[in-house]
């Protein structure tokens, strides 16, 4: 067995078992931390503070910079972290040897763009990282903010977007296996790493959209 | 002992100088010269006596040999046939037994350390190589006291160079390439399943030709035919940038020629001059003939993950990782229920005891 086969194969599997027992396991714990028993008539409907949120939070605020107090204030880090995640949301999602993957995990497919689109959003993604790394290193209060591991989550997460450009442009003259191996090794690493990291923030970010949205909604009072 | 040159046999057969010069031209070309390279190549057939080849079967289907006969390039063949000599193949030779392998052994003496070993077909090792033998002498054997008198090795095919369908998983035979046995001379690889005749000819003749070897990859394949992958190359690869795949081998997608990715083509970790130089005359190769590459050229392809599943999926059965996951989550579950409740006992604990130390104060 070679490198490749090793990365795409056992390490790969080995990777996404320790994801889905790592993600599992994170999103039960915060869910069984309990609620607060709320003594309060509701003044307003749970469910639709869960809607209002996600079509304020996904679908209306990305695209309205200027009301957004954050793109005000902050418009480098609201600018490229938008880069960063639509290109990322792109290339994991819609190209379509990345669709091919999902299909043999999950079992289905959907329809994919054409590569060049794919290389623009991954440039797109790499440039917005390189733009907020530039922001945590120059700012004091960034530095300060940043721990070992949110140093490592940017190495753990541009590494994978990186070797894939290397390997769809066939750059540094490597064979393509080579490259392809450790596209694959990052990818194996990056599943390995997130449910440890922030990098959960994927899915934790639904929980908290999720609670704020029915707390809001709800305007009951807790004790 | 004195031998003819490759263009004093030429002459003998009736061929003028201008027809040499038109064939050294071709030959540059053929071996993926330059221009400039021409001098070189006419020194080498006025001055080069004619050099033995010797082609060795081992654990094989012959399929090597098939695709050399086969080669659509009849001045690249002639001169392997009439003015190289392949003084000992055990397919296309008339003679065989006794004869044959004595003269095997005489050329392989005359011409110690000038002779091209050509090797077709894996080498079993396990239990001594017993699973291979010719007159009673095992495969390995064979090999070894070939290699040690020959100049160079060409590996001709995946199981000569890699192992191939006899390494495949489980392997029952022990096989090996043979650079796994021979160490200590040139070898060149040249895999394919067959590989395509004109690379085999053009490789051979190169080494015959100029007693050299030509330019290697990482794999010890020559990079004038194994330098760019059958995607690079494919007259496909429009529609792959464009996201135009076939997903059946009959819907609207196949019958109008799109990628065949989807349908499991090797063709991006493949190296290979399949989509240049073709087959049969120029006339195809197989992604043409709407039907993805196997990877016929890289290692271990028998063992790749299937060849009609999609490069990006990874290798290993889908019900099986199904059932990890399955187990895995399962896994998550416990740990986090667990913990949970752990958590949840000391909380009271914690509150107890606080009840308990306020009653005391009261």
């Amino acid at each position: 067995m070679d490198w490749l086969e090793f990365f795409r194969g056992p390490m790969f599997q080995i990777a996404l078992l320790v994801f889905i027992l790592g993600m599992v396991y994170r999103f039960l714990r915060i869910v069984l931390m309990g609620w607060k028993k709320d003594y309060s008539p509701p003044r307003g409907s749970a469910a639709a503070g869960v809607v209002k949120t996600y079509v304020k939070g996904l679908g209306f605020l990305p695209f309205l910079p200027p009301k957004f107090p954050g793109t005000r204030h902050r418009p480098l880090t609201y600018i490229a972290g938008g880069m960063f995640h639509l290109g990322l949301f792109v290339v994991i999602f819609l190209s379509t040897p990345h669709m091919e993957a999902w299909r043999s995990v999950l079992g289905f497919g959907w329809p994919t763009l054409p590569t060049p689109f794919i290389d623009g959003f991954a440039a797109m993604s790499m440039i917005g990282m390189i733009i907020l790394l530039s922001n945590r290193i120059v700012s004091p209060v960034g530095r300060m903010l940043t721990g070992l591991g949110e140093w490592l989550n940017w190495i753990v997460v541009f590494l994978p977007l990186l070797s894939g450009w290397v390997l769809y442009h066939h750059l540094f003259g490597m064979p393509y296996q080579t490259i392809f191996a450790i596209h694959m090794f990052t990818v194996d690493w990056l599943l390995i790493w997130i449910p440890f990291s922030r990098i959960s923030h994927f899915m934790t970010y639904f929980i908290t959209r999720t609670m704020h949205g029915a707390k809001f909604g709800r305007l009951g009072v807790e004790p | 002992m004195t031998e003819k040159t490759i263009y004093e046999s030429m002459v003998e057969r009736g061929l003028s100088r201008r027809d040499f010069l038109k064939l050294a031209t071709l030959m540059t070309a053929a071996l993926g010269l330059e221009y400039s390279q021409l001098p070189k190549v006419v020194h080498a057939m006025e001055n080069k006596p004619r050099l033995p080849v010797i082609w060795l079967e081992f654990q094989d289907c012959a399929g090597c040999s098939e695709a050399l006969t086969r080669s659509h390039d009849p001045y690249l063949t002639k001169l392997l046939f009439n003015d190289i000599s392949v003084d000992y193949h055990e397919t296309l030779f008339a003679a065989a037994g006794k004869q044959a392998e004595e003269n095997k052994e005489r050329v392989m003496d005359e011409y110690e350390g000038q002779f091209v070993l050509v090797v077709e077909g894996s080498i079993p090792t396990k239990d001594n190589g017993v699973y291979c033998t010719i007159g009673g002498r095992s495969a390995i054997d064979l090999l070894e006291e070939a290699a040690s008198k020959a100049m160079a090795i060409i590996s001709v095919g995946t199981c000569a160079s890699f192992g191939g369908l006899p390494h495949a998983n489980p392997n029952p035979t022990g096989a090996v390439g043979v650079h796994e046995l021979v160490k200590d001379k040139p070898i060149i690889h040249v895999p394919g399943c067959p590989p395509i005749p004109e690379v085999i000819t053009n490789t051979i003749a190169h080494v015959v030709l100029l007693g050299e070897i030509p330019e290697l990859d990482a794999l010890g394949r020559p990079k004038a035919f194994y330098g760019q992958t059958v995607h690079d190359r494919c007259p496909r690869r429009p529609f792959y940038e464009r996201g135009q795949f076939a997903e059946s081998y009959d819907d609207k997608g196949a019958k109008a020629g799109w990628c065949l990715y989807k349908l499991g083509c090797k063709g991006p970790t493949t190296y290979s001059a399949c989509a240049t130089i073709k087959w049969n005359e120029g006339v195809s190769f197989p992604v043409q003939s709407n039907h993805p590459c196997l990877g016929c050229t890289e290692p271990d392809f028998w063992d790749g993950g299937g060849f009609y599943k999609s490069l990006a999926a990874p290798p290993g059965a889908e019900a099986a990782r199904g059932a990890q996951a399955g187990f895995a989550s399962l896994g998550g579950a416990a740990l986090a229920v667990g913990s949970a409740l752990y958590a949840r006992k000391i909380k009271q604990k914690a509150a107890e005891e606080f009840k308990a130390q306020k009653k005391k104060e009261a």
